[in-house]
Protein backbone atom coordinates (compact mmCIF):
# COMPACT_ATOMS: atom_id res chain seq x y z
CA UNK A 1 0.00 0.00 0.00
CA UNK A 2 2.44 2.58 1.24
CA UNK A 3 5.18 1.41 -1.04
CA UNK A 4 2.96 1.60 -4.09
CA UNK A 5 1.71 5.07 -3.22
CA UNK A 6 5.15 6.17 -2.23
CA UNK A 7 6.55 4.89 -5.49
CA UNK A 8 3.84 6.59 -7.49
CA UNK A 9 4.37 9.83 -5.60
CA UNK A 10 8.10 9.43 -5.97
CA UNK A 11 7.77 9.06 -9.72
CA UNK A 12 5.55 12.12 -9.92
CA UNK A 13 7.97 14.03 -7.75
CA UNK A 14 10.89 12.87 -9.82
CA UNK A 15 9.23 13.96 -13.03
CA UNK A 16 8.51 17.40 -11.64
CA UNK A 17 11.85 17.52 -9.89
CA UNK A 18 13.71 16.72 -13.07
CA UNK A 19 12.13 19.67 -14.83
CA UNK A 20 12.95 21.98 -11.98
CA UNK A 21 16.38 20.48 -11.53
CA UNK A 22 17.31 21.00 -15.16
CA UNK A 23 16.36 24.62 -14.92
CA UNK A 24 17.95 25.00 -11.50
CA UNK A 25 21.17 23.36 -12.60
CA UNK A 26 21.63 25.92 -15.31
CA UNK A 27 21.20 28.70 -12.80
CA UNK A 28 23.55 27.22 -10.24
CA UNK A 29 26.12 26.43 -12.92
CA UNK A 30 26.09 29.98 -13.99
CA UNK A 31 26.35 31.21 -10.41
CA UNK A 32 28.96 28.76 -9.11
CA UNK A 33 30.48 26.06 -11.27
CA UNK A 34 32.72 24.73 -8.50
CA UNK A 35 30.14 23.71 -5.87
CA UNK A 36 31.11 20.38 -4.29
CA UNK A 37 28.80 17.43 -4.96
CA UNK A 38 28.51 13.89 -3.65
CA UNK A 39 28.73 11.30 -6.38
CA UNK A 40 29.29 7.96 -4.64
CA UNK A 41 25.93 6.41 -5.40
CA UNK A 42 23.24 5.31 -3.00
CA UNK A 43 23.59 3.07 0.04
CA UNK A 44 21.08 0.50 -1.20
CA UNK A 45 22.70 -2.90 -1.76
CA UNK A 46 23.42 -4.18 -5.25
CA UNK A 47 21.37 -7.07 -6.63
CA UNK A 48 23.13 -10.31 -7.52
CA UNK A 49 24.30 -9.67 -11.09
CA UNK A 50 23.61 -13.15 -12.41
CA UNK A 51 20.24 -13.47 -14.08
CA UNK A 52 17.84 -16.29 -13.37
CA UNK A 53 16.09 -18.08 -16.20
CA UNK A 54 13.29 -15.50 -16.16
CA UNK A 55 15.79 -12.75 -16.89
CA UNK A 56 15.38 -11.14 -13.48
CA UNK A 57 17.58 -10.82 -10.42
CA UNK A 58 15.30 -13.16 -8.50
CA UNK A 59 17.55 -15.86 -7.11
CA UNK A 60 15.96 -19.29 -6.84
CA UNK A 61 16.67 -21.29 -3.69
CA UNK A 62 18.30 -24.68 -3.62
CA UNK A 63 21.47 -26.66 -3.18
CA UNK A 64 24.53 -24.95 -4.65
CA UNK A 65 22.50 -21.82 -5.41
CA UNK A 66 23.42 -18.54 -3.82
CA UNK A 67 21.41 -17.87 -0.65
CA UNK A 68 21.96 -14.09 -0.60
CA UNK A 69 19.92 -11.64 -2.65
CA UNK A 70 22.48 -8.85 -2.34
CA UNK A 71 25.93 -8.66 -3.88
CA UNK A 72 29.24 -7.53 -2.34
CA UNK A 73 28.05 -8.99 0.95
CA UNK A 74 29.53 -10.85 3.88
CA UNK A 75 27.45 -11.93 6.82
CA UNK A 76 24.79 -14.29 8.06
CA UNK A 77 22.11 -15.65 5.80
CA UNK A 78 19.07 -17.89 5.97
CA UNK A 79 17.15 -19.17 2.97
CA UNK A 80 14.14 -21.38 2.37
CA UNK A 81 11.66 -22.32 -0.31
CA UNK A 82 8.73 -24.49 -1.29
CA UNK A 83 6.45 -23.67 1.60
CA UNK A 84 3.21 -25.43 2.30
CA UNK A 85 0.63 -24.47 4.86
CA UNK A 86 -2.99 -23.54 5.42
CA UNK A 87 -4.91 -20.48 6.44
CA UNK A 88 -8.33 -18.87 6.58
CA UNK A 89 -9.58 -15.72 4.90
CA UNK A 90 -11.97 -13.17 6.40
CA UNK A 91 -14.92 -15.00 4.80
CA UNK A 92 -14.02 -18.21 6.57
CA UNK A 93 -12.68 -19.90 3.45
CA UNK A 94 -9.81 -22.29 3.99
CA UNK A 95 -7.03 -21.35 1.56
CA UNK A 96 -3.66 -23.09 1.34
CA UNK A 97 -0.46 -21.14 0.77
CA UNK A 98 2.82 -22.01 -0.79
CA UNK A 99 4.32 -23.21 -4.05
CA UNK A 100 7.78 -24.18 -5.32
CA UNK A 101 8.47 -20.48 -5.79
CA UNK A 102 7.34 -19.47 -2.31
CA UNK A 103 10.78 -18.61 -1.04
CA UNK A 104 12.22 -16.29 1.56
CA UNK A 105 15.66 -15.12 2.57
CA UNK A 106 17.30 -13.11 5.32
CA UNK A 107 20.67 -11.37 5.24
CA UNK A 108 22.48 -9.51 8.00
CA UNK A 109 26.00 -8.12 7.87
CA UNK A 110 28.31 -5.93 5.83
CA UNK A 111 27.72 -4.95 2.23
CA UNK A 112 29.44 -2.60 -0.15
CA UNK A 113 27.59 0.39 -1.58
CA UNK A 114 28.29 4.07 -2.09
CA UNK A 115 31.98 3.13 -2.32
CA UNK A 116 32.16 2.10 1.32
CA UNK A 117 31.19 -0.67 3.73
CA UNK A 118 27.63 -0.51 5.05
CA UNK A 119 25.86 -2.50 7.75
CA UNK A 120 22.33 -3.74 7.40
CA UNK A 121 19.72 -6.46 7.51
CA UNK A 122 17.44 -7.32 4.61
CA UNK A 123 14.87 -9.87 3.67
CA UNK A 124 13.59 -11.27 0.41
CA UNK A 125 9.89 -11.99 0.83
CA UNK B 1 6.31 -20.54 -12.21
CA UNK B 2 3.13 -19.71 -10.34
CA UNK B 3 0.59 -22.53 -9.97
CA UNK B 4 -2.54 -22.33 -12.11
CA UNK B 5 -4.83 -22.12 -9.07
CA UNK B 6 -2.98 -19.17 -7.54
CA UNK B 7 -5.39 -16.45 -6.40
CA UNK B 8 -2.99 -14.10 -4.60
CA UNK B 9 0.75 -13.43 -4.69
CA UNK B 10 2.19 -11.07 -2.09
CA UNK B 11 5.63 -9.51 -2.37
CA UNK B 12 7.34 -6.11 -2.20
CA UNK B 13 7.79 -4.20 -5.47
CA UNK B 14 11.05 -4.72 -7.35
CA UNK B 15 13.29 -1.72 -6.61
CA UNK B 16 14.58 0.61 -9.34
CA UNK B 17 18.06 -0.91 -8.85
CA UNK B 18 16.71 -4.38 -9.63
CA UNK B 19 16.72 -5.66 -6.05
CA UNK B 20 14.11 -8.35 -6.26
CA UNK B 21 11.47 -8.27 -3.53
CA UNK B 22 14.08 -7.18 -0.98
CA UNK B 23 13.27 -4.84 1.89
CA UNK B 24 15.29 -3.65 4.89
CA UNK B 25 14.65 -5.26 8.26
CA UNK B 26 14.56 -3.24 11.49
CA UNK B 27 17.39 -3.97 13.91
CA UNK B 28 15.18 -6.07 16.19
CA UNK B 29 13.40 -7.87 13.36
CA UNK B 30 16.08 -10.45 12.56
CA UNK B 31 17.60 -12.45 15.41
CA UNK B 32 20.34 -15.08 15.26
CA UNK B 33 20.53 -17.14 18.43
CA UNK B 34 23.79 -17.15 20.38
CA UNK B 35 24.38 -20.80 19.60
CA UNK B 36 23.85 -20.12 15.89
CA UNK B 37 21.15 -22.78 15.61
CA UNK B 38 18.04 -20.62 15.24
CA UNK B 39 17.13 -17.63 13.09
CA UNK B 40 13.93 -15.69 13.73
CA UNK B 41 12.58 -13.10 11.32
CA UNK B 42 9.56 -11.05 12.37
CA UNK B 43 8.06 -8.08 10.55
CA UNK B 44 4.80 -6.22 10.95
CA UNK B 45 2.69 -4.46 8.32
CA UNK B 46 5.28 -4.67 5.55
CA UNK B 47 4.03 -2.76 2.50
CA UNK B 48 3.67 -5.29 -0.30
CA UNK B 49 1.59 -5.72 -3.43
CA UNK B 50 -0.82 -8.46 -4.33
CA UNK B 51 -0.08 -9.60 -7.90
CA UNK B 52 -2.29 -12.64 -8.53
CA UNK B 53 -1.13 -13.02 -12.13
CA UNK B 54 2.59 -12.67 -11.42
CA UNK B 55 4.90 -13.16 -13.33
CA UNK B 56 2.80 -11.66 -16.14
CA UNK B 57 4.19 -8.20 -16.85
CA UNK B 58 0.72 -6.67 -16.95
CA UNK B 59 -0.33 -8.28 -13.69
CA UNK B 60 -2.22 -5.72 -11.62
CA UNK B 61 -0.47 -4.90 -8.34
CA UNK B 62 -2.85 -4.04 -5.51
CA UNK B 63 -1.38 -2.43 -2.37
CA UNK B 64 -1.38 -4.82 0.59
CA UNK B 65 0.22 -5.39 3.99
CA UNK B 66 1.97 -8.46 5.35
CA UNK B 67 2.81 -9.41 8.92
CA UNK B 68 4.79 -12.56 9.48
CA UNK B 69 7.10 -14.61 11.66
CA UNK B 70 9.55 -17.12 10.23
CA UNK B 71 11.81 -19.46 12.18
CA UNK B 72 14.78 -21.41 10.83
CA UNK B 73 16.26 -24.21 12.94
CA UNK B 74 19.52 -25.88 12.01
CA UNK B 75 19.52 -29.63 11.48
CA UNK B 76 23.27 -29.73 12.06
CA UNK B 77 23.98 -31.20 8.63
CA UNK B 78 26.85 -29.17 7.19
CA UNK B 79 26.66 -27.77 3.67
CA UNK B 80 29.07 -25.64 1.62
CA UNK B 81 28.20 -23.96 -1.67
CA UNK B 82 31.28 -22.49 -3.34
CA UNK B 83 31.16 -21.07 -6.86
CA UNK B 84 34.30 -19.16 -7.92
CA UNK B 85 32.68 -18.30 -11.25
CA UNK B 86 29.82 -16.53 -9.53
CA UNK B 87 31.96 -15.35 -6.65
CA UNK B 88 30.05 -16.70 -3.69
CA UNK B 89 30.73 -19.09 -0.84
CA UNK B 90 28.11 -20.22 1.65
CA UNK B 91 29.12 -22.21 4.73
CA UNK B 92 26.35 -23.41 6.97
CA UNK B 93 23.85 -26.15 7.64
CA UNK B 94 20.59 -27.42 6.35
CA UNK B 95 17.63 -26.26 8.36
CA UNK B 96 13.92 -26.54 8.86
CA UNK B 97 11.82 -23.44 8.37
CA UNK B 98 8.28 -22.58 9.41
CA UNK B 99 6.14 -19.55 8.79
CA UNK B 100 3.01 -17.89 10.07
CA UNK B 101 1.63 -14.86 8.31
CA UNK B 102 -1.25 -12.47 7.96
CA UNK B 103 -1.99 -10.48 4.81
CA UNK B 104 -4.47 -7.70 4.20
CA UNK B 105 -5.64 -6.08 0.97
CA UNK B 106 -7.72 -3.14 2.27
CA UNK B 107 -9.01 -1.94 -1.10
CA UNK B 108 -10.85 -5.21 -1.77
CA UNK B 109 -11.67 -6.00 1.85
CA UNK B 110 -9.60 -9.17 1.84
CA UNK B 111 -7.54 -10.59 4.64
CA UNK B 112 -6.04 -13.99 5.33
CA UNK B 113 -4.32 -15.50 8.31
CA UNK B 114 -2.29 -18.69 8.34
CA UNK B 115 -2.70 -21.48 10.84
CA UNK B 116 -0.18 -21.69 13.67
CA UNK B 117 3.47 -21.71 12.70
CA UNK B 118 3.93 -25.36 13.67
CA UNK B 119 1.58 -26.45 10.88
CA UNK B 120 3.71 -25.07 8.01
CA UNK B 121 6.88 -26.42 6.47
CA UNK B 122 9.48 -25.64 3.83
CA UNK B 123 10.97 -28.41 1.71
CA UNK B 124 14.32 -26.62 1.48
CA UNK B 125 16.12 -24.42 4.01
CA UNK B 126 19.69 -23.51 4.89
CA UNK B 127 21.31 -21.09 7.32
CA UNK B 128 24.89 -19.98 7.82
CA UNK B 129 27.41 -17.43 6.59
CA UNK B 130 28.16 -16.15 3.11
CA UNK B 131 30.68 -14.02 1.28
CA UNK B 132 30.18 -12.82 -2.28
CA UNK B 133 31.38 -10.20 -4.75
CA UNK B 134 34.27 -8.13 -3.48
CA UNK B 135 34.40 -10.14 -0.24
CA UNK B 136 34.90 -13.44 -2.07
CA UNK B 137 38.49 -14.61 -1.87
Amino acid sequence: MTAQRDRRNFLKTTALGATVLTFGTRISSAQNSESPVTANGGTDPYPIPWLDKNGSHNQPAGLNLEPSHIFHFKGRVARCSTFTGMGTDNQGNRIPFGSPTTDYGAMQGEYWAARSAQQGAFTHI
Amino acid sequence: MAPANQIHDFHPPISPSGLYWVVPVASDGLRFSDDGKTVTLEMKDVPVVDQPRWPALDSVATPARMTFKMVWKSTGEAVVFDDPGKQFRFTGTRASCQLQAKVEVPSIGFSWRSDDIETSKADFAVMGEEVNGRYYK
